[in-house]
């Protein structure tokens, strides 16, 4: 009989992850150990190897399709064995997984789902429309008669996406894919094409979620570091370690946050959630994109601790080594871009969360003490783009001014 | 009753006629039970006299309407005999390309032929509106609507008798009586003993006559023809016949006694003309060589029915409409 | 240059027009000639064409729709009037069985170029038998072509092509129109069949009618505009052959349709036209094509029930917001 390959459970939180590219064809032989196909969850990217010797019977997920954890992937078995006869039993429903022929990669809106189990109504043209423009009906709510979504609410929904979204879809949800558009672009003399996958695509799908969901406002706020730089020179002389102004930041920023519990908020739909933790989202650029690992109760940790912990987890990352759980649930993020010397820059929300802190480069800059005296110091920018409809500029803005003076007086930070 | 003498020559030609007839149809019930011949068809067994004799009182511009019993009349008019045999097979090749079958047989460009019809009484109608036609048209022209007993209790009978007579329309109805409207005997529903009769409601003139001797049928004809022809009118011919036949091929005729068939075949009218061609001097030979004809005839229009195609499919969709039949049948 | 005149004279300027050109064309039916008809369409046609051409029927009307049936097939062109549509249950055989199937079944050898006018719809108080509007009758049978203007202009134009189409045309005029007076070109036209008239361009719904019905879309569009609704009133003229172009044009742009008839609404020709848009333009669609019907009863007698019967410029308004949601 042949074997089930079926997709893994990476981490507790998964329900469920994306083929992304077949290594392995149909007819191919594979040995216990070879890596047969990647498959792509929220994040990472996941190579799933073979249990098993034999051959590559049937490819039953193809790239593109998302298959719940447990869902039949592919059969592996000896050549001219018959598979599939007997009705594999995932633990998950295969249901949405099984079709053979799949929805293509590029399926542009989800199916229309159920929302609390029931079917929404929307008009053939607005569905049609839809599924032209690539907008996630599934929480639009209908103009027409008996809550008909029609092609007004379509439109409506489009034009709100590029300016402020009055509705959208609750940052807790997967993030709807965006806009397929293969082979709308003609290729010009020397052009190559690669496919949009693995996390390049997820990525993709994220970033215009999150930026056409969330009414961002991004406020910049200039931080004097001349004492940080020299209280990161005394910790090293004192203690002999060497701390990164990034660990220094992340510090400041997770004792702040405790003082402002107000930015640790999630919009999911109709209800906003106030987070508990302070769960550091740590944006690291890695070759094939980006990926946001999270320091737990970031708040808790000490200098040291969260130091270390920020390393594990960006070396882990670069090498493509992190467990899901390990990017998950964070609460805020801090992305970086001090070290390219960006002098400011318009951070895109992490969804859930509801604010993401910018920082940027350290510049020298003359200034004019009260007798006129010139004299030197050291400036950084940071840049929080907040999620407008949670939060306001006031109020971000008081958090942005007490981790300004929390960072200019860097003895309170570790205190 | 035949006053008038007839040469051997004419009463061969009655002859011939009703042979045709008569084999036509035996052909079509032999290929019919054979299981060739789709839905139903009505056979004029036995009647072959009447529309013998009638048709040949027409001249070429006189116009026709006919029923589901139609054959006869259209071999007597001189139709194609293969053209109307493909159209009982459905092929492409019959006179209406396979879409009327045996109810529909038509030619209007050749023989005037209006059109047999499913319907039964409405060739009544349409033969008066033909006759209006040549009134207004000023033609000399006469229509023969011709019909059973059955429908001469249609309200259009009486309809377009009425208005027909009014209008003194050229107008010249024959009825083949056979006694039966499917299974129900003429005399079971309806009170007089002839059916011609009820033109004299209308002021309109009629006879009677004996549909097993084309002689008699000629006569009134001609002498109904003239009298339309001549502006005065429609006139209502009645002829007596005997449909050997059931109601369709393959009817057992039950419902009627025994003794309508022994009649039937005592006043056979084939068997009756032959008679009097011989007492007119015709040979046993020429008689069986006329019949043979008569049947090689119809054996050759079998073959050319059964060699001719089916129409394509794709003809199920033409012909509805004049003008704009594309749109029209699209939706 | 143009002219003010009844629809009822407009019909009988077409008449008079095809039978001074063309001396096929004969006129028949119950009290045609000397009365000259019971709205006055043919008066002075006997003096001016003759008892042969304009014809007094008995009250006979299976017979002289059948007559007129076989004239037509000897390539006459009689134009028929029956006194009310309701009568053609009288005249089902020949109409029905004759007319419409004769060419098919003859294999394309006849042509019957008779055109039967018959005056519809309800609103005259004439109760259960001469109010009716059986369009889906006549569009139910292959064969027949079914015109039904609502304008003096279209009412002229649309007969004479009937007259001078070789096919069998059911000619549907509402008595409720015959009186009005409209502005018609004065110099010789015609309209072709199966061309549909956007009588009012709109882009928020469509509303697909014919006959009297058009006049009432028109009042409820005036209505609706004043709320900020912009409906487009689609008069479709002919319903056989249909202007199936014009229907996909305007729901490809308003993606609302309701189809408003007098017609009972079980098994209207309404329906019909509802079923196809659904079939065919689904993905163009908003919300569900309505019916705007009569009701399935008999048609009333009484002002304040036979009211109930037929649809008023406020019954679109209503179905129009309904299908809206406003």
């Amino acid at each position: 009989m042949a074997f089930e390959v079926l997709m893994p459970q990476l981490g507790l939180t998964m329900e469920e992850g994306t083929v992304s590219e077949w290594k392995k064809h149909e007819g191919d032989a594979v040995k216990a150990g070879d890596v047969i196909l990647e498959i792509t969850t929220d994040k990472l990217t996941n190579e799933v190897t073979s249990e098993f010797d034999g051959t590559l019977l049937k490819i039953v997920a193809q790239e593109g399709e998302d298959v719940p954890v447990k869902g039949l992937l592919a059969y592996i078995g000896q050549p001219g064995e018959a598979v599939g006869g007997s009705a594999p039993a995932p633990a998950a429903a295969p249901a949405e997984a099984a079709p053979a022929a799949a929805a293509p990669a590029a399926a542009p809106v989800p199916a229309p789902a159920a929302v609390n189990g029931s079917r929404i109504r929307i008009s053939p043209l607005a569905r049609k429309t839809a599924a032209k423009l690539g907008v996630d009906y599934s929480h639009l709510s209908g103009s027409g008669s008996s809550g008909r979504i029609t092609q007004k609410d379509i439109l409506a929904a489009v034009e709100a996406q590029k300016n402020a979204p009055a509705e959208a879809a609750p940052a807790a949800a997967p993030a709807a894919k965006p806009v397929a558009k293969s082979g709308g672009l003609e290729l010009m003399e020397g052009d190559t094409v690669v496919k949009l996958a693995g996390m390049r695509k997820v990525v993709a799908e994220r970033m215009w979620a999150s930026h056409n969901e969330i009414p961002p406002v991004t406020q910049n706020i200039k931080v004097d570091v001349t004492a940080l730089m020299k209280f990161r020179k005394m910790l090293l002389a004192e203690t002999g370690k060497k701390y990164s102004v990034n660990d220094l930041i992340l510090k400041a920023t997770a004792k702040c946050l405790r003082q402002h519990p107000e930015m640790l908020v999630s919009y999911d739909g109709d209800r906003i959630i106030q987070r508990a933790h302070v769960n550091l989202g740590v944006a690291v650029a890695l070759d094939a994109g980006l990926i946001v690992p999270v320091i737990r109760d970031a708040d808790k940790m000490g200098l040291d601790a969260l130091s270390a912990a920020a390393k594990d987890l960006a070396a882990r990352a670069k090498e493509n080594k992190l467990t899901p759980d390990e990017y998950k649930g964070s609460t805020f993020t801090v992305s970086n871009l001090g070290m390219f010397g960006i002098e400011t820059f318009t951070p895109i929300i992490n969804q859930p969360d509801a604010a993401i802190l910018g920082v940027c480069a350290i510049a020298d800059e003359l200034d004019m003490d009260e007798e006129g005296k010139l004299f030197k110091k050291q400036v950084m920018r940071l840049s929080v783009t907040l999620d407008h409809r949670l939060l306001d500029g006031a109020v971000v803005a008081k958090f942005e001014m007490d981790l300004r003076d929390l960072l200019q007086n860097p003895m309170q930070i570790v205190l | 009753m035949a006053n008038k003498t007839y040469t051997k020559e004419q009463l061969a030609g009655f002859y011939r006629t009703m042979t045709r007839i008569r084999a036509f149809e035996e052909k079509a019930a032999e290929y019919f039970t054979k299981g060739m011949l789709a839905g139903n068809i009505h056979l004029s067994i036995g009647q072959e006299a009447a529309a013998a004799g009638a048709f040949a009182a027409m001249q070429p511009q006189d116009y026709f309407t006919s029923t589901h019993r139609g054959h006869g009349h259209a071999i007597a008019r001189g139709m194609d005999s293969k053209l109307a045999m493909a159209e009982l097979f459905g092929k492409k090749t019959g006179y209406c390309k396979g879409k009327g079958g045996s109810m529909h047989i038509a030619d209007m460009e050749k023989m005037n032929h209006l059109g047999a019809n499913g319907i039964v009484g409405a060739g009544q109608a349409i033969s008066a509106g033909s006759a209006l036609a040549s009134k207004i048209a000023g033609d000399d022209s006469v229509t023969v609507g011709c019909f059973g007993d059955g429908s001469t209790n249609e309200g259009t009978f009486h309809e377009s008798l009425n208005m027909a007579a009014a209008w003194k329309l050229p107008l010249v109805w024959f009825i083949e009586n056979n006694c039966y409207g499917v299974s129900t005997e003429i005399h079971r529903v309806t009170n007089t003993p002839d059916l011609a009769p009820r033109a004299a409601a209308y002021g309109v003139p009629y006879a009677v006559v004996d549909g097993t001797n084309p002689t008699e049928v000629y006569e009134a004809m001609q002498k109904a023809m003239e009298h339309a022809r001549s502006g005065k009118g429609p006139y209502v011919v009645e002829a007596k016949v005997y449909r050997y036949q059931g109601h369709y091929c393959g009817d057992p005729a039950v419902y009627r006694p025994a003794e309508y068939m022994e009649n039937a075949l005592k006043n056979d009218a084939i068997e009756k003309l032959g008679q009097r061609l011989l007492e007119a001097g015709a040979t046993q030979e020429e008689l069986d060589a006329m019949k043979q004809a008569a049947d090689e005839e119809m054996t050759a229009a079998v073959q050319f029915a059964i060699d001719s195609d089916y129409p394509d499919p794709a003809e199920a969709l033409t012909d509805m409409y004049a003008s704009d039949n594309e749109r029209c049948v699209a939706r | 240059m143009s002219k003010k005149i009844t629809i009822s004279k407009a019909i009988g300027e077409a008449l008079h027009e095809e039978m001074v050109r063309d001396e096929k064309v004969f006129i028949i039916g119950e009290d045609m000639a000397v009365m000259g008809n019971v709205f006055a369409i043919t008066k002075g046609f006997l003096e001016e064409f003759g008892p042969n051409r304009v014809i007094d029927t008995p009250i006979s009307e299976e017979g002289f729709c059948g007559m007129a049936v076989g004239a037509a097939m000897r390539g006459m062109r009689p134009v028929v009037e029956l006194m009310y549509n309701d009568f053609a249950t009288v005249a089902a055989d020949p109409l029905l069985n004759q007319a419409a199937k004769m060419r098919y079944m003859t294999g394309g050898q006849a042509t019957v170029p008779m055109v039967l006018r018959a005056p519809m719809g309800a609103g005259r108080r004439n109760a259960g038998q001469h109010s009716q509007s059986l369009e889906n009758l006549f569009c139910h049978f292959p064969g027949l072509k079914v015109v039904a203007p609502c304008t003096a202009k279209d009412a002229k134009g649309l007969l004479k092509t009937a007259i001078r189409d070789d096919d069998p045309v059911i000619f549907l005029e509402h008595k409720l129109l015959y009186a009005r007076k409209e502005e018609i070109p004065e110099e010789e036209y015609t309209i072709p069949l199966g061309l549909a008239d956007v009588k009012r361009e709109g882009k928020d719904l469509t509303v697909i009618t014919w006959s009297r019905e058009v006049n009432f879309a028109l009042e409820a569009a005036k209505t609706l505009e004043a709320e900020g609704i912009d409906v487009e009133v689609l008069d479709l003229r002919s319903l056989v052959p249909l202007d199936w172009d014009a229907i996909v044009k305007s729901v490809s742009k308003t993606h609302n349709v309701i189809i408003v008839s007098e017609e009972v609404k079980r098994g209207s020709y309404a329906g019909e036209l509802s079923a196809q848009i659904a079939e065919e333009l689904f993905d163009e669609l908003d919300a569900p094509v309505e019916r705007v019907c009569g009701l399935n009863i008999c048609s009333p007698f009484s002002p304040t029930l036979e009211d109930e019967n037929f649809p008023h410029p406020e019954t679109i308004v209503k179905a129009v917001k309904h299908v809206l949601n406003k």
